[in-house]
């Protein structure tokens, strides 16, 4: 990375503003007057007061909003009363406005107010200084805010031009090398502290590369939220890179509580982590009181308002579903978008992607999709095909459907300025572009050289860009091309910090008597929500071009709240080192934990090669790990499976299958993770949130409740230390590819060769498998499941099963088969929960029961009245007991049952 | 035969290996099961073997018949996965109008071709005995050749060896002729050096003179404030800097001091008031700048040594008339003087046809090492271009040398490998030509090409492609590759092999 090319804090107007304050007691204070509760909402004014001589005079009033909202979470919202123009909200990230609770004022005494929700969370509202304290359901607090008296609301202010503000530091403008931002509306900054009592550890506000758990910044550079193209991003940095989700959350023992700071401007977050043992000890003992538990953060945004919610948890789960009732969930994808991806900067034409497409059925390696990045276009004009290269699309695309098989495409915000190109003249003609600070359109330097940027927040552009990709639109496309949208932070090549310059104005619908500076939004109120308006416009655009009937897959590099709702993302541009394997699983967690479950990053690595161990390594990992899609730098030697020696290639395309044995697993948790709200892919203290060993390890996770997987991450070992949770639970956990049986008990060593990887199944639980391999997931609709049992120390175990068409939207009207699957020693049953049905053809191959120390003697199949007697055999050295094709039909109810 | 009843999946030739009347035991000995559990949908066999007809076990063989056409055996995942992979749609059973059955078309099609493909060997075979004739011939040519050029390397080194002692004898009696017009030319030097001391010394003297107002033997810094001169910098007065420059920490100089260091200050700035003289600072700049370009041109010069060795000769020559147009000799020395480069030139002559004799041995050694295939059948070809044009390019292949591509647009050359060696597989050496160690591509490999011959009854290229970045491909025909037996033998082996 040239670190050159982007901010520190010092060099950011705001954050250099900013930072130093911490005044001993807030100038804020609550009005007591003024409060009025009605409904779940408390509104206030708040003044600021200076407390020159002795006389009080109140700088500044602003308007205090605490809403209750449902599922125990709290929301301050903190305004100017009368801004000279409206400040920015960010329009993107809610799912919707957020459920209202009922918020009862339970006293008002000693300039303290407390209020209560339906769930009994308290918040005691202190009036001078301002402060916030949320108790949890016993009374102790969880999240304090204004606590370390940063809260901040910087006041618009009319700009004379006369030089008076000139004192403030960079209110008139700011430069960054040779980078000039004109700051119309000179400063307006916001800012707040919170505190997390009795927590370990913080984690969250992705994205960054050192790690799950957040580090103490106060010696070093605070977190950073800008989206940034980061061209070979380092490790272990808390520098801004593709995306910034302003969610975090604090854990201990105690409880898991967190915060959302809904703000789409540059942030920088500082953390403080008492526990930590470099923070100053004096510190400690002053803030804490000598409590060693206690996290304390610290949000600053550029612009905007005061608009935080307060996750009250108090589980891990807890927090995570508050967060995604706020933001939205990511929707059930399209099946094959769980399968696996073969790209490349670039396939270089259409018999390239022919020979790709039949090298996997040679070498026999199932296969989904089949990408093309930014070579396929005319001279990277988005919409359209290289007219040699790519000559006939439909037909390409017709070779790969045959096999079940998709195709992606990239389309990207940058609009190349040519005279002649139809998305360019119309935009031109019509005012669609993003303007610079003149009111004129933007020009920017990116991929297709002189470039614009269409400006989502107008509702034409919103429409026209949606309407590009109409079958009839984009010809050689149909329901099976898929889109990727990158480089939507927006990367603009010759801008500062390669982005977009912050005094460039977006559209703001016209309003009576709203003129000037309030007639636009500038670039830094909107910047991190960019790319999900990006992404919305790419999906309404998918939609409508099949009337609403399809699924659409979409992949997006820039990240912010509510991307979820419409995108899978990665990890941008990584390297092909082992550092950026283990970092694909961190920033995977984190970016989970934050809403984003559709998370991978490039196997191999982007930027150069990897040799034969760390690709296998990579392949064994992401088989594991939500969206896995291999793809490589243009500049790099090929790298499909095949063109390494012939067992890299066997280990690679043994991992691949692993994928597809697994992949209803995979869809089952997707569809449950739209029901629960939970990751797909957790930290381990999502389960086990009381083993404090858990709060740090970023290494291993959990797959929904069932699997563990460590993935080796490291060159030429033979074995790794795994952690198993569940000690005090008697959980037991089995070696997926032996059935050995572990119990639970912290770190052990497990011995691996180059091709084990550790996976572990929670005894308890049952997990389907389709173990026949097909050339993509497609053509494996049909094929039979087995059901691979561990049974916990009860002898009991449970799962589920979600089955639908894999591609339309008619699950939702209850066109799919949800079962519970439950594992007794007398007896398996299989429940179709729903009321619904789906008439899948599959059938029930097998039955793998492990950790059965005494097996049945005889078993029968019952369905549809019907029983059925069925052959079982025992396998001694492992106790699992293997039942032999029950043939059981999938699409009823069926059960087994055992005699001894 | 095809009647013979046999699972389904199962070749003719394993049909004996499933019998219905007796349990079922696994290729691999491990499991024996019911014969009703063979092609049951369920993997009872870690081989495979009880599956062949399902999808069951990941590693079974699914046989189609495929009568009319080439039986085939394909993986038995492809079996009833929707996709028709046998032409006879066996392998689709579950649904029966999935697939129709293509394979008397296919047939008659691949019949066709084989049959094409038969008749263009033959037809280019009789062109390939051609080639081997004339490789042989142009091989027993080059042979002969060499014997020849060692021959006339011999002659040609006694030659230079005669020149070469002709030539010291003639030099030295020149260089005895010589001697004494160098000597006097030394004497001419020193008188010249001499002078110019003196005059020098008047110079100064004078200079000294009309500064030191007071004729006191003695120039002292009020004396020289009046002078213009010495206000170097042009401000108007002399002040105590420029007292330093020139007096440095004296208050005064005389005038031994004045003419042996004050002047040479004195002298230039002198000049250039008069505008004689650009102040030596710049000049010695611009020299500056020049030398690491000199440096770089001696650089380049070195790489090609024997040109350089000739343009040194050369150079020497020149000087030598430039004397000798200044000077006269005696006839004596004139007439010696030109019998040594008379010598010298038929020294040079000689030596030259020796370096050509030894260049030609070189080309041809390196040329009969050449491998020209098995039978020599590419020799005539080697140094043959051939060219490709597609939309963005032409390509050129220089056959047993280099491969190169330039843009249509204009642009130079980019070399895409040098001639390296034959890479085929195994039986198949010669179908394939690899050209290495191209131009190195950015951040990435040296470029290189590999070039598929297959036959053809003209040398010609058909495709060149990137399949790989930096890695280009090039489609060749040649009726060098028409090699009739060995192509029978493979398509028998083909036959074979499609039986199993």
């Amino acid at each position: 990375v040239d670190r050159n090319n982007f901010k520190t804090c010092d060099q950011s107007g705001f954050c250099k503003r900013l930072r130093p304050l911490k005044p001993e007691k807030s100038q804020y204070t609550l009005n007591l007057d003024s409060v009025f509760v009605h409904g779940n909402v408390l509104s206030a004014e708040v003044i600021t007061v200076n407390n020159n001589g002795e006389k009080k005079n109140v700088e500044w009033h602003y308007a205090l909003r605490l809403s209750a909202l449902v599922d125990g979470t709290f929301r301050v919202e903190i305004d100017e009363a009368e801004p000279l123009y409206p400040r920015y909200r960010s329009m993107v990230a809610l799912d919707g406005e957020p459920k209202g609770d009922i918020l009862k004022l339970i006293s008002n005494e000693n300039g303290k107010l407390t209020l209560k929700n339906s769930q009994g969370h308290k918040v005691i509202i202190t009036a001078e200084p301002l402060k916030f304290e949320f108790l949890d359901k016993n009374g102790e607090p969880a999240v304090v805010l204004n606590d370390n008296a940063q809260l901040f609301v910087e006041p618009l202010k009319v700009r004379n031009g006369d030089g008076e503000e000139t004192d403030i530091e960079g209110s008139l403008a700011e430069n960054f090398k040779s980078h000039h931002d004109s700051k119309p509306r000179g400063n307006e900054a916001v800012s707040i502290d919170v505190a997390f009592p009795d927590a370990d550890q913080a984690y969250g506000i992705p994205e960054h590369t050192d790690g799950f758990h957040l580090k103490t910044t106060t010696s070093g550079e605070p977190y950073r939220l800008y989206n940034l193209d980061v061209f070979e991003y380092e490790l272990d940095s808390r520098m801004a890179i593709y995306g910034s989700i302003p969610v975090m959350y604090a854990h201990g023992p105690k409880r898991s509580v967190g915060v959302f700071w809904h703000n789409s401007a540059e942030t920088w977050i500082d953390v403080v982590n008492y526990g930590e043992g470099n923070v100053v000890s004096s510190l400690v003992n002053l803030v804490t009181g000598g409590q060693k538990r206690r996290v304390d953060a610290r949000f600053m945004s550029e612009s905007g308002v005061v608009d935080i919610f307060v996750l009250m948890g108090d589980a891990p789960s807890d927090v995570y579903r508050q967060y995604s009732t706020l933001t939205g969930v990511t929707p059930l994808p399209p099946k094959f978008s769980l399968a696996y991806h073969q790209s490349r900067w670039n396939y270089v034409d259409e018999a390239d992607v022919r020979s790709v497409d039949e090298g996997f059925d040679s070498h026999d390696i199932p296969l989904d999709v089949i990408w093309l990045d930014i070579e396929y276009t005319d001279n990277r004009k988005y919409f359209t095909w290289h007219p040699i290269k790519f000559a006939h699309p439909a037909e390409m695309v017709g070779n790969l459907t045959a096999k079940g098989r998709k195709m992606v495409v990239i389309i990207d915000p940058h609009i190349k300025r040519e005279a002649g190109y139809f998305f360019h003249e119309d935009c031109t003609e019509q005012g669609l572009y993003i303007k610079n600070k003149d009111g004129n359109d933007y020009e920017g330097w990116c991929w297709p050289g002189s470039s614009s940027y269409p400006d989502f927040h107008n509702p034409a552009a919103f429409k026209y860009f949606a309407e590009r990709y109409r079958f009839e639109n984009f010809p050689g496309t149909n329901k099976d091309v898929h889109i990727w949208n990158d480089m939507n932070e927006p990367s603009v090549f010759n801008g500062p910090e390669i982005t977009m310059p912050k005094d460039n104005r977006h559209y703001k619908p016209s309003q009576d008597g709203q003129d000037g500076l309030a007639s636009f939004w500038e670039h830094r109120h909107i910047h991190n929500e960019y790319g999900v308006w990006h992404i919305m416009a790419t999906h309404q655009g998918m939609l409508d071009r099949s009337n609403g009937q399809y699924r659409p897959f979409i992949l997006s590099r820039a990240v912010y709240s509510g991307t979820q709702r419409y995108a899978a993302v990665w990890t941008g541009d990584n390297m092909a080192e082992w550092g950026f394997l283990l970092a694909s699983i961190s920033m995977c967690l984190s970016l989970a934990s934050a809403g984003v479950s559709f998370c991978g990053s490039d196997v191999g690595g982007f930027f150069k090669y990897p040799e034969a161990e760390l690709m296998t390594r990579w392949y064994q990992a992401a088989a594991f790990q939500p969206f896995m899609r291999a793809h490589s730098h243009i500049e790099t030697k090929r790298r499909e499976p095949w063109l390494y020696d012939a067992t890299t290639t066997s280990r690679l395309r043994d991992a691949v299958r692993r994928r597809y044995a697994l992949l209803d697993l995979w869809y089952t948790l997707f569809y449950e993770h739209t029901l629960d709200r939970v990751p797909v892919m957790r930290p381990l203290l999502t389960h086990y949130p009381k083993e404090e060993q858990t709060y740090t390890i970023d290494d291993t996770y959990l797959l929904g409740d069932k699997l563990l997987i460590r993935p080796v991450v490291e060159p030429g070992v033979s074995s790794v230390k795994v952690y198993l949770p569940g000690r005090d639970s008697h959980t037991v956990w089995y070696d997926v590819d032996s059935f050995q049986r572990h119990e639970a008990n912290g770190y052990f060593t497990q011995e691996v060769t180059i091709s084990k990887i550790p996976v572990y199944q929670r005894g308890g639980s049952i997990i389907p498998r389709k173990e026949r391999v097909r050339r993509s997931s497609a053509l494996m609709e049909d094929d039979p499941y087995t059901l691979v049992v561990t049974l916990d120390i009860n002898n009991t175990a449970t799962g589920t099963l979600y089955i639908d068409d894999g591609e339309t939207y008619d699950f939702k009207s209850n066109k799919f088969i949800y079962a519970k699957i439950t594992y007794e020693q007398t007896a398996m049953k299989y429940i179709i929960t729903n009321s619904g049905n789906y008439p899948t053809r599959s059938w029930l191959e097998r039955i793998v029961i492990a950790g059965i120390k005494s097996p049945p003697k005889s078993a029968k199949l019952i369905q549809d009245g019907k029983s059925t007697a069925l052959q079982m055999t025992i396998h001694r050295g492992n106790d699992v007991l293997v039942v032999r094709k029950p043939a059981a039909l999938m699409a009823k109810a069926w059960e087994i049952q055992f005699s001894y | 035969l095809s009647d013979v009843p046999r699972p389904r999946g199962v070749s003719l030739s394993k049909a004996s290996l499933y019998s219905p009347s007796k349990d079922f035991t696994c290729f691999d000995g491990t499991n024996t099961i019911p014969f009703s559990y063979v092609n049951d949908d369920y993997c009872d066999c870690f081989d495979g073997s009880d599956e062949p007809g399902t999808s069951a076990c990941l590693n079974s063989v699914f046989h189609c018949t495929n009568a009319g056409h080439r039986p085939q055996n394909i993986p038995s995942s492809r079996v009833n996965d929707g996709i028709c992979d046998c032409c006879d749609g066996t392998d689709e059973y579950a649904a029966p109008n999935t697939c129709s059955n293509t394979c008397d078309e296919l047939g008659r099609e691949a019949r066709a071709q084989a049959q094409q493909l038969a008749e263009l060997h033959k037809a280019g075979n009789s062109l390939r005995l051609e080639l081997i004739e004339k490789g042989n011939i142009k091989r027993s040519e080059m042979g002969e050749q060499l014997s020849q050029l060692e021959k006339d390397k011999i002659e040609a080194l006694k030659i230079k060896e005669e020149k070469e002692a002709l030539k010291s004898d003639i030099e030295a009696k020149e260089n005895e002729a010589l001697k004494v017009y160098r000597e006097a030319e030394e004497k001419e030097k020193e008188r010249k050096a001499e002078l110019e001391k003196e005059e020098l010394l008047k110079e100064a003297t004078e200079q000294f003179n009309k500064y030191d107002s007071d004729n006191d033997g003695l120039l002292s810094v009020n004396e020289i404030r009046v002078v213009n001169v010495f206000d170097k910098n042009k401000d108007g007065e002399v002040d105590q800097e420029e007292i330093q420059y020139f007096f440095g920490d004296s208050e005064n100089v005389d005038k031994d001091t004045f003419v042996s260091s004050v002047w040479s200050l004195l002298k230039p700035l002198l000049m250039m008031e008069e505008g004689m003289f650009r102040p030596e600072q710049d000049d010695q700049e611009e020299h500056d700048e020049e030398l690491p370009h000199e440096e770089e041109q001696h650089e380049q010069d070195q790489e090609g040594e024997e040109e350089t060795e000739d343009n040194e000769q050369h150079d020497l020559n020149i000087d030598d008339q430039i004397n000798d147009q200044a000077k006269t000799y005696d006839d004596e020395t004139k007439r010696l003087m030109d019998e040594a480069s008379e010598a010298r030139r038929l020294y040079n002559d000689a030596e030259r046809a020796v370096r050509e004799i030894e260049s030609n041995i070189r080309t041809i050694q390196q040329n009969l090492e050449k491998d020209y295939g098995l039978n020599q059948e590419y020799a005539t070809m080697d140094g043959e271009c051939l060219e490709h044009e597609d939309k963005e390019y032409v390509y050129r292949l220089c056959l047993f040398d280099r491969v190169t591509q330039k843009s249509r647009n204009g642009g130079g050359e980019v070399g895409l490998g040098n001639w390296g060696e034959w890479g085929g597989d195994g039986d198949n050496k010669y179908s394939i030509m690899k050209y290495t160690n191209g131009v190195t591509c950015w951040n990435g490999p040296a470029r290189m090409t590999t070039v598929h011959i297959t036959c053809g009854l003209e040398t010609k290229l058909t495709s060149v492609t990137e399949p790989y970045r930096c890695e280009y491909k090039i489609d060749l025909t040649s009726p060098a590759a028409c090699d009739d037996s060995h192509f029978i033998q493979q398509q028998q082996k083909k036959e074979s092999h499609d039986e199993l």
